[in-house]
């Protein structure tokens, strides 16, 4: 009796588990399935049946000159792995300088940075872009990657995980040994922050990389725009030149390099999402 | 020459809590020194005063003739092994052993010379690709004890650093340490709070309670004359029984006198304390069955509450009065759990501590 039960409990999961899968992976699906279909199939509807126009939409999308879009890869992977490595980082060595000097304000500069953490994007904008204009930063890639120097999220997450994983003797044995304060967070901290590292380099990789909204504010030269702002481009060109085979194509392109650091990461982030909450 | 001088020091925390208060504390050159007390007696704040983890609030700390109080650790010529060993996981036994000295610059020759020496001597040889993760427990102390070796350093503070092993290894890791103490004739500062430990490995013991230094002496001397009750109950394991009794003048000397017994002695530090009640301290191998320590009415009659057989002997647990009495005689005990049982105090090693001071009257 308890074996039926049980069987019957696997299949009901599996088939839960299918259906989450299926609604994951549909839109994928469809979407490389548009990339290979022409404008004038994908208007007719729906199809599970790839099209023959894959080498034409990569044709159009390579070759149109208002959508530079190998100069809007290589930009966009300049910006998500400069904010990675900064991201990460950086918000360890915060997090670090908090974890282990105590120092009079330390609990005041750790409520100051969680603060920041609630604080939505949109509200320092406009402010952020005068700054820039001002700093005549607008229309370069700085504005994009040196902010996540301060990454408040990463920051909360790197300093958890040292409070689980990172022992205070550890430190001092570095100091005794003869290491200086820097030395001691770069050959001794980093290393053990590792899992914590390669977990936030990917979110931080896959954040720059999607987005949209202060790469829009501040690049308005075709030359230098990342991805997000070509594919948007791309939707909103006038209706005599709209081709959807092209947008399909330009998103299809632009999800490669997430799916890849994905498929090569995937084991991190599993074991990393965890991470941060675990204290023995 | 490296000796370590406390001058007056005192370290209170942020919090205003003070740990250590006014220590004085000399430590000579290639001395094996062990702190010893009770958990939160300021002992491992003093070691990591030595090492410069902790700042000094007042006073001054030397080490030989330099006064340490602002010289960062890595400057101090000294080397801590931690009681959860602090080994830097992510680098080979090799690797932790060599680094203190690969940031001193030192010549790769070398450093491979001094490592290798140093993991021969500790039997960790075939160990030395390993990372720590794959050592047993006595093997990660060994590292970082090696670790702390092949930095020849004039100063060697170990912290606690059997308390994670099992008792079987914690001994063989003990004779271990001392050996290596002989070997390397520096100074040792080692702390614990187990009186086993301190007794077998000092040269001399520093016994602490509550930030203040209780006495500070040879093995041998803190057993036979502790300076107080704190002491006395400290040191010695099972620990010292406690009796207390009133003085009465007999004679030209005075007597002890508890319930049905009483102890004559002729000790004039009791002068004072006539008609007034003291503590008497007994040590368990103090009690005894044998007739030939019946002197008439230094006998204590009750009966055992509980007899454990520890091989050579027995120690016998007494139900007396209010004080819980524990007998340290020679196996094969005759008397057993619920037998009434008859024991001499060997009255020429009693310790008498005053009740309010709790300062010994005499040894």
């Amino acid at each position: 009796m308890e074996v039926k039960t049980s069987k019957v409990r696997t299949v009901i999961a599996y088939i839960v588990l299918l259906i989450l899968t299926f609604l994951c992976l549909f839109f994928f699906y469809i979407l490389i399935i548009n990339s290979t279909r022409s404008h004038a199939q994908i208007q007719q509807g729906f199809s599970a049946i790839p099209g023959k126009s894959f080498f034409i939409n990569l044709k159009h999308v390579l070759h149109d000159a208002n959508i530079p879009v190998l100069s809007g890869i290589k930009n966009s992977l300049i910006v998500s792995t400069g904010a990675a490595i900064l991201a990460t980082y950086f918000s360890a060595m915060t997090a670090y300088g908090l974890y282990a000097y105590s120092f009079k304000f330390r609990k005041a500069a750790f409520i100051f940075i969680m603060l920041i953490l609630v604080m939505p994007t949109q509200v320092s904008a406009l402010g952020f872009m005068r700054l820039m204009d001002n700093m005549h930063l607008l229309n370069t890639l700085w504005p994009l990657i040196l902010p996540s120097v301060a990454a408040p999220a990463v920051f909360y997450f790197m300093y958890s995980y040292m409070q689980s994983s990172l022992p205070m003797e550890l430190v001092e044995a570095a100091r005794i040994d003869g290491c200086s304060e820097f030395r001691t967070f770069n050959r001794i901290v980093l290393p053990i922050m590792k899992p914590a590292i390669a977990v936030q380099a990917i979110f931080t990789f896959v954040m720059a990389w999607n987005n949209y909204f202060i790469p829009a504010l501040i690049i308005s030269e075709n030359k230098k725009k990342t991805l997000p702002i070509l594919i948007a481009a791309l939707r909103s060109a006038d209706f005599l030149k709209f081709d959807m085979g092209k947008v399909y194509m330009l998103i299809t392109i632009a999800i490669v390099p997430i799916i890849i650091v994905y498929i090569l990461l995937s084991r991190f982030i599993v074991a990393g999402v965890a991470l941060g909450g675990v204290k023995e | 020459m490296a000796g370590i001088s406390f001058k007056n020091v005192e370290k209170t925390y942020e919090n205003g809590v003070t740990v250590i208060k006014d220590l004085n504390l000399d430590i000579n050159d290639k001395e094996f020194v062990v702190l010893v007390g009770p958990s939160g007696c300021g002992k491992s704040t003093t070691l990591r005063m030595i090492a410069g983890l902790e700042s000094v609030t007042a006073g001054e700390l030397y080490i030989g003739d330099r006064l340490i109080n602002a010289v960062p650790p890595k400057d101090r010529d000294i080397a801590m092994v931690f009681q959860n060993y602090a080994l830097y996981p992510h680098m080979s036994v090799y690797k932790n052993m060599a680094f203190a000295l690969t940031l001193l610059k030192e010549k790769k020759d070398v450093i491979d010379e001094k490592v290798h020496e140093a993991a021969k001597i500790l039997g960790l040889e075939e160990y030395l690709d390993r990372k720590p993760k794959a050592l047993s427990g006595g093997q990660r102390q060994r590292v970082a004890l090696g670790r702390a070796m092949v930095r020849n350093p004039s100063v060697f503070l170990l912290d606690e650093p059997l308390s994670n092993l099992d008792a079987k290894l914690r001994t063989e890791m003990r004779s271990q340490i001392s050996k290596l103490h002989q070997r390397l004739g520096t100074t040792f500062v080692y702390v614990t709070h187990d009186q086993v430990e301190a007794m077998t490995m000092g040269d001399r013991i520093c016994v602490m309670n509550a930030g203040v230094i209780q006495q500070f002496d040879t093995p041998q001397v803190l057993y036979d004359q502790p300076k107080n009750l704190f002491v006395a109950g400290f040191i010695g394991s099972p620990q010292m029984n406690f009796i207390d009794a009133v003085v009465e003048k007999e004679g030209d000397g005075y007597a002890l006198k508890f319930d049905q017994t009483t102890i004559s002695v002729n000790r004039s530090e009791l002068a004072d304390y006539v008609g007034k009640t003291v503590v008497v301290g007994v040590r368990p191998e103090d009690l005894h069955m044998e007739k030939e320590y019946f002197k008439g009415g230094n006998t204590i009659k009750t009966l055992v509450d509980l007899d454990e057989m520890m091989g050579s002997e027995t120690l016998l647990y007494l139900a007396y009065e209010d004080a819980k009495i524990i007998a340290k005689v020679p196996s094969p005990c005759p008397v057993h759990t619920g037998d009434e049982v008859e024991l001499a105090i060997n009255t020429d090693r009693i310790h008498v501590f005053d009740k309010e001071t709790e300062e010994a009257i005499f040894n």
